[in-house]
């Protein structure tokens, strides 16, 4: 475990079981008692053994070798079976896979011995040996002959056995008679052998990547600082991203629950804009969140859990390999978003209001695997009951200006009546600000004009917008309105949109 | 005695860079929609992979209107456009008036991470087009790093900056500066690859209206007093 700090021993029933690499420098050796260890290294910490989380490790490590290939054995307590003959081709040989599975081991802060060989039993016995090679059918039989007989694991009185008989290497074993050996030593030992050669047909027990995906990590050390997690979380999530690629999905939402000695767990919900199956995204996406948490209390136990899954897309491949540039919108609003904060990466939307204030929203921007959904602005509109009529305002004839105002009202008008909403949204925005301020500022009045950066000059007929009835006076709510707008210029060429209601003139938006 | 060479088949050669002549991007660049600015702007365009500075002080004189008809092409085809700390909030109604598809418009509101907001979303390689409103005091080797992450991505990165900031030199191998006037918008090229421009180009942005030519003011009438009570005042309106 990578968080414990040397030198530290694990304990079971009083004598040590496995000591780390400082603590085997000071002496202590497996099969110690604890007293003895205790004086070699006084410092030592001492961990019981626990065969419950040994086998919550092998359950993880299980899902996490999903990736590599969906024929898995667990073997008890310690050992783990990966039928790669499949998919060596995939991963480019035995070597790229034996690489690519010790680098994810090594980050994951797992010792691992290795062995590759044709037969199951074969491969866990060299893996027991020492390991760390790879034989083929060929080499396969050389390599077993040489093994000692103590590697099998057969009972002691059995391996004592072949000890009085002189026969120290399973090459030995294989020449004397089957039949012989079976009288003398059981049947088990001669079926192994059998098995390990190939002689013997040797099912293995497949692991059954489980429904729902659910993981708990108990730290060994309580943790105080959330960015000390991103380790620990980095474990869980490996083991999420094989689960996935063994089951063929992806997740769209999951939860790291953080438990506390005391108190309620602190739950971080992890939401991705597109379902996603990549450990490198998880390990962004969790160092954003870890960064910005404040632990409350100290951390002893975590908790993974994916919510949402979705079943993985099939994709044909590409005739010629096209790399893909940078990670793409969607992660890249996904850190945005775990950095800023959930509603400061906003796409937008528009909303069937008048009142210039309701009429965007903030929306969740969407991606559909790649493909773009088509505007729902249109089907989102729903008329209520509205009142925009451009009028002219004038008092005097002189008011009109009939050869510079185009007809927004009549269009306006005939919008929700002929055209329906879309066609509406669109005449209403071409006369709409890009710009609109959050909250109207006030205006000065001087000489019965608006001022703003000088005097304004009206460039337009008024357009009255009057609506909203139906939630004045609900908190929050732009409530009802009405106003009279105007687009006006100031003498340095900007041009605003500016109203004027009983409080008098205010400046709204600006035509950029 | 060496063999007299023509100037012409100098010039020709590839290696030989001309003073006068503009130097081609190897990006592609989106027509701005103005043919006498397309002709000024290096590549026949606003430049795709590197920075775009606009300098302008003061906003609604159509500054954003002078990028709109690129900025409707990108959104057509699909892309993803950005704003970065807008220094209003943009209306959607108006924006799906000029052709951009606001559910794939995303504004960021970056606070004081503006930088590392346009960064990100610049290497992200998925954006069309990225505008963005840094802070005043954004130094060049910010800049620098901005221009690093926009080399070599089919983005149209355009940051906006205040005229003052004309006096501090920045990697953007584009700068304009714009001005409002009554009637078309000034463009000034302040930076480009190529030769300088000397001249200032003005271009009739769409404006929400025509100059009207005649004093309104009689337009501003008592549409309302102000002691008027609001549920007196509704019906007689229409």
């Amino acid at each position: 475990m990578p968080l414990r700090r040397p030198p530290s021993a694990v304990v079971a029933g009083g004598r040590v079981a496995v000591a780390d690499a400082a603590a085997l420098a000071a002496g202590v050796r497996a099969g110690q008692k604890l007293s003895t260890a205790l004086g070699l290294q006084p410092g030592l910490a001492v961990f019981e053994r626990d065969a419950g989380r040994e086998q919550q490790a092998l359950d993880s490590l299980a899902c996490w070798a999903g990736r590599f290939t969906p024929t898995i054995s667990r073997q008890p307590p310690a050992t783990l079976l990966l039928e790669i003959g499949g998919c060596r081709r995939l991963f480019g040989g035995t070597e790229a896979i034996v690489a690519a599975a010790l680098a994810g081991c090594a980050e994951q802060a797992y010792a691992v011995r290795w062995a590759v060989a044709p037969r199951p039993l074969a491969a866990r016995w060299l893996a027991r040996a020492g390991g760390g090679l790879a034989v083929d059918a060929a080499g396969l039989a050389a390599a077993l002959e040489a093994l000692p007989c103590t590697v099998p694991g057969w009972p002691a009185a059995i391996v004592d056995r072949l000890e009085s008989f002189g026969l120290r290497r399973l090459g030995d074993l294989r020449q004397l008679p089957a039949a012989g050996l079976r009288r003398r030593l059981g049947h088990a030992p001669v079926d192994d052998l059998a098995r390990a050669w190939g002689e013997l047909p040797d099912p293995q027990a497949a692991f059954v990547f489980p429904e729902s995906f659910a993981i708990d990590l108990e730290l060994p050390a309580r943790v105080e600082q959330a960015e000390a997690l991103v380790f620990a979380g980095q474990r869980l999530f490996a083991a999420l991203a094989g689960w996935l690629d063994g089951r063929q999905l992806l997740v769209r939402r999951c939860t790291l629950c953080l438990r506390h000695d005391d108190g309620p767990p602190t739950a971080l919900a992890l939401n991705f804009a597109e379902p996603a199956a990549d450990e490198g995204r998880f390990r962004r996406l969790l160092r954003e969140h870890l960064g910005r948490l404040q632990l409350r209390d100290p951390v002893e136990a975590l908790r993974l859990q994916a919510d949402e899954l979705v079943a993985r897309p099939g994709e044909s491949g590409r005739l010629f390999a096209q790399a893909a540039a940078g990670e793409g919108a969607p992660a890249c609003l996904e850190r945005l978003r775990a950095r800023l904060g959930e509603g400061a990466v906003q796409a937008l939307g528009e909303a069937a209001d008048h009142r210039p204030e309701c009429a965007t929203r903030g929306r969740e921007a969407v991606f559909d695997l790649g493909r773009f959904l088509p505007s729902t602005a249109g089907t989102e509109l729903a008329l209520m009951g509205v009142g925009t009529t451009a009028f002219p305002a004038a008092s005097g004839p002189s008011a009109a200006c009939p050869d510079v105002v185009p007809p927004p009202s009549r269009e306006d008008r005939a919008g929700p009546v002929a055209g329906g909403p879309a066609s509406l949204a669109g005449a209403i925005g071409r006369h709409r600000p890009l710009w609109l301020l959050p909250v109207p500022q006030a205006l000065a009045e001087r000489g019965g004009s608006p001022h703003w950066h000088g005097p304004l000059r009206l460039l337009s007929r008024g357009e009255r917008l009057e609506s909203g009835w139906w939630d004045e006076g609900e908190g929050g709510a732009a409530g009802d309105l009405r106003r009279d707008y105007f687009i006006a210029c100031n003498p340095q060429g900007q041009r605003a949109w500016i109203f004027r209601d009983a409080a008098g003139w205010f400046l709204h938006g600006l035509f950029a | 005695m060496p063999s007299p060479i023509a100037l012409a088949d100098v010039l020709a050669r590839g290696d030989v860079w001309r003073g006068d002549a503009l130097a081609s991007l190897p990006a592609a660049t989106i027509p701005s929609g103005y043919a006498e600015l397309d002709a000024e702007l290096p590549g026949g365009g606003w430049p795709r992979g590197n920075l775009t500075e606009i300098l302008v002080d003061r906003s609604g004189v159509g500054e954003l209107s002078l990028l709109l008809p690129a900025l409707a092409r990108l959104s057509a085809a699909g892309g993803w456009l950005a704003l970065v700390a807008p220094p209003w909030l943009p209306h959607a109604p108006a924006w799906a008036a000029a052709g951009v598809a606001p559910e794939r418009l995303v504004v960021v509101g970056a606070g004081r991470q503006v930088g590392w907001c346009v960064e990100q979303l610049l290497a992200s390689g998925g954006f069309a087009g990225v505008l963005a409103w840094p802070e005043a005091g954004i130094d060049a080797r910010a800049l620098r790093r901005l221009q690093v992450a926009a080399e070599g991505r089919p983005v149209f990165a355009c940051l906006w900056r205040p005229t003052a900031a004309l006096r501090t030199p920045s990697p953007a191998p584009l700068r304009v500066a714009l001005a409002g006037g009554d009637g078309d918008l000034s463009l000034r090229i302040v930076k480009r690859r190529g030769r300088p421009v000397s001249r200032p180009l003005a271009l009739a942005v769409p404006r929400p209206l025509a100059f009207a030519g005649r004093n309104p003011r009689a337009v501003a009438g008592p549409a309302f007093s102000a002691a008027a009570d609001r549920g007196l005042a509704a019906a007689p309106a229409a």
